[in-house]
């Protein structure tokens, strides 16, 4: 049952639930205890075990449910079958006896005898097996012998391995194979040429059997698909998403993105929210010594070192907004404000020619409405980096300290207007960091219009930015510069 | 893991039962980690909103098996000379001053530096021995003779470093002290551990994964009956659907802080000091403070008060 363990982990490993090897041991010590025949105790126990928070106890009882269910729902199909075999194999048999009658109504006196051989036949009948296994298990009809051969086969051909939907024509011949299709196949042909009433009989039963068992196995397939390719497919999707240029991104995938960005969020806030504190080794800090060890009568027993605390950067976020860079802005302000839990102080710009401040809008309501309403209030107009500076500079340059990180996203194409780069000068001074993302790759960077030769000594950093993979590499230096 | 009332753990159902004679009404979940964390000698880590009965939890299983509840309060700033052991200064101090005439004594006849130091020698560290230790909640919990419930409330109070300091202690039931040594659990009595988390910053999955995960969500209204009528048995039938449903209402509202059971514990004691024998609109009004604890929450509930109260009378 071990096996049926592993295979259950691997199944939520797919669908994002992280177990690790110890926590899959904890589970079987547990399943020592629980043992397996509680249903209701044994998700509850594993539950505990294995999934460590909300969202992961949703995923575990929607995937326990899904994965210990094969066997019941399998059950409740041969049940099915059941019903339906009798009904179909009397239907057979009402056949044959109307064709017994007919013959036995054309031969007319001769029936008797005939009659006494066909019901040797049918006493005969249950003699004549057939010779492979598989035609022996159908025959047979033992559905739970048939389900763990399904099972059985499934293993030994990896099913668990499979990754597209459309591999599951595949994987269902290739189980049926290592079932003995082939034998099976073998012997309806060879009952089928050899004819005679009881063979005939039988090559039809087996024939019936294998279409049956087919669909059970596609069946199978099916669900094994939903456990181990589903999700895993949507990671390679994840992955993808994450290379593609964010301009190019289909508005169908708008959900998808946004899904990435949280979970690029996420581990973000992970790696960045440790350390509040870095201390400065072997520097003595007398003030807090003496204060500490006055309890003690002055002796110097407890000694506390300096330590500075690492303030979480101040970021102000001044977004084009024009449909070219529009998209970008749209994920990169999504990302700061998922990083909320460590980037307290966002500030968010957003402008075309105008600058407008835009942090309200994107805390009280959600992304969608948001980029909606900034695109109908600021979106218009064709852009202007010398105005939006200027607006700066007399809204906002006296909250620009030190501490202050800058972004600016955009593709510096001023319409040949006065770029003011002195205006940037000044925020650079200021500000500890300036930092511009560009969505167009460098070689465009001086053409036409485009003004980042001008911009680009102004700003600490400039960088390429323009897929999912970059902002996440941005904003996690900015996280990490600052820590 | 042998406690003396182990009995009381023997099933799931045992527990629910054990927990409900001491008036704490739990779901099959909750009992299903208490009878694991016992069975496995693995901590429960109990996550959810504040007010489902977290600590209260670990408390009830104290009572029940009948030993004592050590309690570590966590907060930002919580170090290892607060919750593992701190030396006796004071102590050290003060038998240094009444032992200076017999160190004297010793050290006589002491010929230079390196002689005495020698002769200090032989004596060990008897200033850093368990003499001097003072233990604190997880060095207390460890030693307790007869196995106890150690209780570590609030985690996520804590800072980062201090999770990481626990993991020694959850995963092996045991401390190491560099002067003394590694303090381990007795085998075969190591505490009960639980610990809680209001959930306001991320555990660390290293003490995620030594831990049995929990979560308490708000009961839906069956078990919020009982536990009432548990906690409560003064209130009356009808009464005590009425409250019920009407704070069933408030958690589905875009509330600040909705209501947890503790809340309703309190206003189900509110109306029965009043005398209370069925809401009405105006007496919600009136105590409406006691379930809210925010104004602006207040003013959004008085605006529907009236449509809710209806429902939940019409609903009971």
């Amino acid at each position: 049952m071990d096996s049926t363990l592993v295979d259950f982990v691997k199944a939520l490993r797919t669908a994002e639930v992280e177990v690790s090897p110890a926590e899959t041991l904890d589970a079987m010590h547990c399943i020592d205890i629980v043992g397996y025949k509680d249903r209701q105790f044994l998700k509850n126990s594993l539950a505990l075990v294995l999934s460590k928070n909300v969202e992961e106890k949703e995923t575990f009882t929607e995937l326990f449910d899904r994965f210990f269910t094969v066997d019941k729902f399998q059950s409740a199909l041969s049940e099915d079958e059941d019903s339906n075999d009798p009904a179909s194999m009397s239907d057979d048999d009402g056949e044959f006896q109307g064709q017994r009658q007919q013959s036995g109504g054309g031969q007319g006196s001769g029936g008797g005898g005939a009659e006494a051989s066909e019901a040797a036949e049918v006493s005969d009948e249950p003699e004549l097996q057939p010779e492979s296994k598989l035609g022996k298990m159908i025959v047979n009809d033992d559905r739970t012998e048939l389900s763990i051969a399904i099972a059985e086969a499934g293993r030994a051909t990896g099913v668990n391995e499979i990754l597209v939907f459309t591999q599951k024509g595949l994987y269902a011949r290739k189980i049926m194979d290592h079932m003995g299709l082939k034998e099976l196949q073998q012997e309806i042909g060879d009952l089928q040429k050899t004819g005679g009433n009881p063979r005939i009989r039988l090559a039809a039963r087996l024939k019936k059997g294998r279409d049956a068992l087919r669909e059970r196995v596609r069946d199978y397939v099916e669900k094994q698909f939903f456990l181990h390719a589903d999700e895993s497919g949507k990671q390679l999707r994840e992955e993808l998403l994450k290379k593609v240029k964010l301009s190019n991104v289909e508005r169908r995938n708008f959900k998808d993105v946004q899904e990435v960005v949280f979970k690029m969020a996420k581990k973000l806030i992970a790696i960045h929210s440790k350390r509040r504190k870095t201390f400065r080794r072997g520097q003595l800090d007398v003030r807090r010594t003496l204060r500490q060890n006055m309890q003690y009568d002055g002796m110097m027993f407890d000694i506390r070192w300096k330590a500075s605390k690492v303030d979480r950067p101040k970021v102000m976020c001044i977004c084009d907004v024009s449909g070219s860079v529009s998209n970008y802005s749209r994920f990169l302000l999504m990302f700061l404000y998922s990083l909320a839990e460590i980037l307290p102080k966002v500030r968010s710009f957003a402008f075309s020619s105008d600058l407008g401040e835009v942090t309200d809008l994107f805390e009280h309501s959600n992304l969608e409405d948001a980029m909606a309403k900034v695109m109908r209030d600021y979106g218009n107009g064709s852009t202007d980096y010398g105005q939006m500076l200027v607006d700066f500079k007399r809204h906002c340059l006296d909250d620009v300290n030190n501490k202050t990180t800058i972004i600016i996203l955009g593709d510096a194409r001023n319409n040949y207007g006065d770029p003011k780069a002195d205006i940037l000068r000044e925020i650079y001074d200021r500000a500890k960091r300036v930092i511009w993302l560009n969505p167009e790759s460098r070689s465009n960077w001086t053409v036409g219009d485009a003004e980042m030769a001008k911009y680009a000594p102004c700003c600490h950093q400039t960088d390429v930015c323009n897929s999912l993979a970059h902002l996440e590499r941005v904003v996690s230096n900015l996280l990490r510069s600052t820590t | 893991m042998t406690l003396k009332n182990e009995s009381k753990l023997a099933s799931v159902e045992v527990i629910q039962q054990n927990f409900e004679e001491l008036h704490y009404i739990c779901s099959l979940q909750i009992a299903t980690a208490v009878f694991l964390a016992y069975h496995l000698e693995k901590p429960i880590l109990i996550e959810g909103p504040p007010g489902v009965g977290k600590t209260e939890l670990a408390k009830t299983t104290a009572t029940m098996l009948d030993v004592n509840c050590i309690r570590l309060q966590c907060y930002e700033g919580l170090d290892e000379a607060k919750a593992i052991y701190e030396w006796k200064y004071g102590k050290q101090l003060l038998y240094t001053q009444v032992l200076k005439e017999t160190l004297n004594e010793i050290l006589a006849g002491a010929r230079g530096l390196q002689e005495s130091v020698t002769k200090l020698h032989d004596f060990g560290d008897i200033f850093f021995s368990e003499e001097f230790l003072e233990p604190r909640p997880l060095l207390k919990a460890l030693k307790e003779e007869a196995g106890c419930v150690l209780l570590i409330d609030e985690i996520d109070k804590s800072d980062h470093e201090f999770e990481s300091l626990l993991l020694e202690m959850l995963s092996d039931f045991q401390l190491s002290i560099p002067e003394i040594g590694t303090v381990k659990a007795r085998p075969d009595k190591k505490p009960l551990v639980f610990l809680t988390s209001n959930n306001t910053r991320e555990i660390s999955d290293a003490l995620k994964r030594r831990c049995l995960h929990l979560y308490i969500p708000f009961p839906d209204a069956d078990l919020e009956r009982q536990i009432v009528h548990a906690r409560v048995p003064e209130v009356a039938e009808k009464l005590r659907h009425q409250l019920v449903a009407f704070v069933q209402e408030l958690r589905d509202m875009d509330l600040k802080k909705v209501p947890a059971i503790s809340e309703t514990i309190d206003w189900a004691r509110t109306l029965i000091l009043l005398n209370t024998e069925a809401l009405d609109p105006d007496l919600v009004r009136q105590t409406l403070n006691v379930i809210l604890k925010f104004q602006e929450d207040v003013e959004t509930v008085e605006a529907e008060l009236q449509g809710i109260t209806n429902k939940a009378i019409r609903e009971s």
